[in-house]
């Protein structure tokens, strides 16, 4: 049993923490204090070092950069995100459904991600646009893909001496866009599978196009080789390939429990997107 | 203070004091030098206890179990049986048994000395689900078969023969999984003793219950305990008998201590280690002519009671009562069977039986109409039960039945023929409608042989006490009865005192239970009230009454047969979804419910219960799923085990039909379980209807859906 316990009040000197004994930091606590909670009347007790950093000025906030990314800072909650109009579509959605909304107002985006729950909100869209996660540490400072910082359920690339301090989202343009989220209930609910898609047309020839599911396998499964077979192609090109699209997706995913149901829903939605696409029209959110 | 009269809308008196969190629950008592404790449970379905490790426990820490019941005592909680062991002893029948307690001042010391306890077993083969208990393959944890309990009712002649005559035999089985009932307080209680005596404080609804089925421990009588209730955040039948499991082991432990105890669960505990709603499974056999029209029914129900009695004979019996549903067939057998099986003891829970078979006859009622091409709310109306028809127990119905009524008012308020037709079976929109009753109060002449509910009414100076054993759990009984009583000595509600009940202060007014306590002890009130006025002159003056039986309710408890309630609250319902044929995903677009219950006591309580009764029903149907693994209940948290939101079943429409009960106060009748009995088959009916599937099991949330889905 560790209680050890630190509080600071810069980011220079919980980086120091952070390197010297390697306390895990605390933000809102959401995730941390329900996992190691002891019951009725006692305090959690954590088997390692934690700093609280909910009061890192430094790491709070969300920032619109010149080249059109956005830069949230770690300890940003979900409700503000939720609430602010810099940031792209399936990101606020995402953040605007997670749990109830005391978790909103107390969870933060570097916790949902330094969590790495598969059932996480914010990964998901996150790795959709391409989010970049920025760590740092005394000595270093690096930008990594969500993707990749995300290395499977509830395991990341941070180092033990590294903060999560910003999520970077670049400006991504899209025509068509998606996002599903399949709670266990219509409020304060639990991710039981979430996808969301884009397509960006320019002069009738699609440029990009993604898709990344959700509490659907250990971590947000994307296929960009999958998404590629897209580019280039018109949109009455996307009903012949749309079978070899969806099973390829389907291959992409990994779902344990539940089998069944996220494969079939996956696929429909899917599907669904893609025909919704094809019929053209106006840039729109497809519902 | 002006007077209260019955048609006026009461705010509920405890509202106040709730909303600002002023009132004081379990948790919140705090005792001189009182001490904590924890349950130290079995981790395994069945076995042979071979060895339990205590920790080295620090100076004013202590380990009580069976060892420490003294030699007048018997390790036995008394509640309907005493099969239920305080401490478990040599064995243990079920995950989460109580094994001991471990008491001492610090939560954190006894958080480290239960994860320090070790418990050696010698494994046996569980019987963990219904199938398990009749496949019979390993050794029967109860006689020879695995049946705790059982029972047949039975009217209108030999069913074989009836079936013999049949063009068709349907054959179908419906299931129903576990509840859980969330009350918002959990479980907790605290011994201790004041001048001289045991004194329990717990959250519950049957203090009498709780001092009766723990004395025998100590070789005690029910009168040397003290049962004080505390505020109580919800109950729902969970809190009926279970206190019992929590105030058994802290009055060994008091014993022994001499000192408060408390204990409280947390909510994991609370959802691991407390009873829930039995699971059922329903046989039909219903035979038919070639136009679809029933001639007899063989009904085989099967309950899963866990590994000890508590009330289960008695659900069974409601369960076996209600199988036919509002209906009344030619001919109908109905066997009921309690299987043992090594899950924790299933016990009340709003409905005590009902719910299951009222959603197996109406689900199964609405495929046989679907198979016959037939609207199932014209199917269903041609057999709906009338005044004088026979029921399955050979009794009668007594009351005006107003389900042709109830029906004309959900179709016409929620549009329901015009939908049923276009909607039709797949489109991804459906209505469904149910129809149900439930039998108000006690089964049979119990509370005429058993409970014999007594009342007491105080006059002192220009206020009035009531006295009895009734609590407030959440459903608004003390508004309630403090409104019977003012209006019927025609005072206002504060100069009527109705405060929790303390068993030495009050008289036994029988459990808090079985939509008994507006009905019989309401009634109790209205009398007590009606022979004060005669003394309004006297500073002081004093009645009591007792519980009188009706005339005209034969019940013969050995055979089952005659008048198996007093009489019936009804219920109709219509829901209407749309399903998402993407993701499952149901949206329900409206909610219509009417309900006999003779005359509503107070407008908002009533209005309470309705949408509280429906949306737990809705829920019990779509997303309430406690599974059980190897003994093992694997939902443990408010996140994985879910219930609904108001965002969920947000819009609700409801009736009342008036038909005043005439031994109920100002015409009332039971309502807190009738409620919840139908609103499930409804949703279910709707949710088949618009995915064109057939569903033979609740609950049903989307991945459910989808194994339905061709």
């Amino acid at each position: 049993m560790v209680n050890e316990t630190y509080i600071p009040s810069t980011l220079e000197e919980a980086l120091k923490i952070r390197a010297e004994v390697h306390a895990k930091p605390l933000a809102g606590g959401s995730d941390l204090m329900v996992q190691y909670r002891r019951g009725t009347g006692v305090v959690p007790v954590f088997p390692f070092p934690v700093m609280i950093i909910s009061g890192l000025k430094e790491l709070k906030g969300i920032k619109k950069e010149e080249d059109g990314s956005v830069v949230i800072g770690a300890l940003t909650t979900s409700a503000e995100i939720a609430e602010c109009e810099d940031v792209p579509y399936f990101v606020r959605k995402a953040a605007s459904l997670m749990g109830a909304i005391s978790l909103r107002n107390s969870a933060t985006i570097g916790g949902n991600l330094g969590n790495a729950s598969p059932k996480g909100d914010l990964p998901q869209p996150l790795i959709l646009l391409d989010a970049r996660v920025i760590l740092e540490s005394t000595t270093s400072k690096r930008e990594i893909l969500v993707d990749d910082f995300i290395k499977g359920s509830k395991k990341t690339d941070l180092r033990d001496d590294e903060i999560i301090t910003a999520v970077r989202i670049p400006e991504v343009k899209y025509t068509y866009g998606y996002y599903r989220k399949i709670g266990t209930r219509k409020a304060n609910a639990i991710s039981k599978l979430s996808m969301s898609a884009l397509l960006t047309l320019e002069d009738g020839v699609i440029k990009d196009f993604r898709v990344a599911s959700g509490a659907a396998g250990p971590k947000i499964a994307r296929n960009k080789d999958n998404e590629a077979k897209l580019i280039g192609k018109k949109l009455e090109d996307i009903n012949s390939l749309t079978q070899d699209i969806v099973k390829t997706h389907d291959e992409t995913i990994s779902p344990h429990a539940m089998a069944t149901w996220r494969r079939n829903t996956t696929s429909r939605m899917l599907e669904y997107f893609l025909s919704e696409v094809s019929k053209g029209g106006e840039g729109r959110i497809i519902e | 203070m002006s007077v209260t009269h019955i048609d006026d809308k009461i705010k509920r008196v405890d509202a106040i004091e709730k909303a600002r969190g002023e009132a004081k629950y379990l948790s919140d008592l705090k005792f001189d030098s009182m001490l904590y404790s924890r349950l130290i449970r079995s981790t395994i379905a069945r076995g042979r206890i071979e060895e339990i490790k205590v920790p080295s426990l620090p100076e004013g820490y202590y380990f009580i179990s069976a060892k420490d019941i003294p030699e007048n005592g018997k390790n036995a909680l008394k509640m309907i049986a005493d099969d239920w062991r305080c401490f478990a002893e040599g064995d243990v029948k079920y995950v989460g048994e109580t094994i001991g307690i471990l008491v001492g001042s610090d939560r954190g010391v006894l958080d480290k000395l239960y994860n320090e306890f070790e418990v050696k077993y010698l494994e046996e083969a569980p019987v963990i689900s219904i199938d398990d208990a009749i496949n019979n393959n390993v050794e029967p944890l109860c006689g020879e078969n695995n049946v705790m309990c059982s029972l047949v009712s039975d009217k209108g002649g030999d069913i074989n023969d009836a079936l013999s005559k049949a063009s068709e035999i349907i054959e179908e089985t419906i299931e129903t999984g576990f509840q859980e009932h969330v009350h918002l307080e959990t479980n907790g209680a605290v011994a201790t003793i004041e001048d001289g005596k045991y004194v329990i404080y717990a959250s519950a609804q049957c203090p009498f219950y709780i001092r009766k089925s723990i004395c025998g421990l100590l070789g005690l009588n029910p009168e040397d305990i003290v049962v004080k209730q505390t505020v109580t955040g919800g109950a729902f039948g969970g809190k009926e008998h279970f206190p019992d499991v929590l105030a058994g082991p802290l009055l060994v432990a008091e014993s022994i201590i001499k000192k408060p105890i408390q204990l409280s669960f947390d909510r994991e505990e609370d959802m691991l280690y407390s009873v829930k709603r039995h699971p059922s499974k329903v046989v039909f056999r219903t035979g038919v002519d070639s136009d679809g029209n029933i001639l007899g029914s063989d009904i085989k129900v099967y309950y899963n009671c866990g590994a000890y009695l508590s009330s289960s004979y008695v659900v069974l019996q409601r369960g076996v009562f209600h199988a036919n549903g509002v209906y009344n067939f030619p001919c109908t057998r109905i066997e009921g069977y309690g299987m043992a099986t090594n899950t924790f003891p299933s016990c009340a829970f709003r409905g005590f039986g009902a719910p299951q078979t009222i959603f197996a006859i109406e689900t199964h009622l609405n495929h046989i109409a679907r198979k016959f091409g037939l609207d199932p709310a014209i199917y269903k109306k041609k057999y709906f039960l009338k005044k004088g028809d026979e029921t399955v127990t050979e009794g009668h119905i007594v009351e005006d039945v107003k389900l042709p009524e109830m029906m004309e008012q959900i179709t016409s308020a929620s549009d329901y023929f015009r939908k049923s037709a276009e909607y039709g079976y797949g489109s991804g929109k459906g209505i469904g409608i149910s129809f149900y009753n439930h039998g108000g109060a006690f089964t049979g002449n119990g509370e005429q042989a058993i409970i014999k509910a007594k009342l007491k009414l105080v006059k002192k100076g220009d206020k009035f006490i009531v006295l009895c054993g009734q609590t407030e759990m959440g459903q608004g009984f003390r508004t309630a009865l403090r409104k019977i009583v003012a209006s019927t000595l025609e005072v206002g509600m504060d100069d009527v005192i109705f405060d929790a009940p303390n068993t030495d202060m009050v008289p036994d007014s029988g459990p808090t239970a079985a939509s008994r306590s507006t009905m019989v002890v309401g009634n109790l009130g209205y009398r007590a009230a009606l022979l004060m006025k005669e003394k309004m002159g006297e500073e002081n003056a004093e009645v009591e009454v007792q519980y009188e039986h009706p005339d005209g309710h034969p019940w013969d408890q050995k055979t089952f047969k005659g008048d198996a309630y007093l009489g019936y609250g009804w219920g109709a319902a219509c829901v209407e979804v749309e399903v998402d044929k993407l993701t499952n995903e149901v949206t329900v677009k409206g909610i219509w419910t009417s309900h006999d219950i003779g005359k509503p006591i107070d407008e908002l309580i009533v209005h309470g219960q309705v949408n509280g009764g429906v949306m737990q029903s809705l829920g019990y149907a779509a997303m309430e799923k406690m599974e059980n693994k190897n003994g093992h209940f694997k939902q443990s948290s408010m996140s994985d085990y879910v219930i609904p939101t108001s965002m969920d079943f947000p819009k609700q429409e409801y009736f009342f039909v008036d038909n005043p009960y005439p031994w109920g106060p100002y015409g009332a009748k039971g309502m807190g379980e009738l409620v919840f009995n139908g609103t499930d088959a409804a949703y279910v009916d709707a949710v088949e209807r618009a995915l064109g599937i057939d569903c033979k099991k609740i609950p049903i949330p989307v991945e459910d859906i989808e194994g339905l889905r061709k």
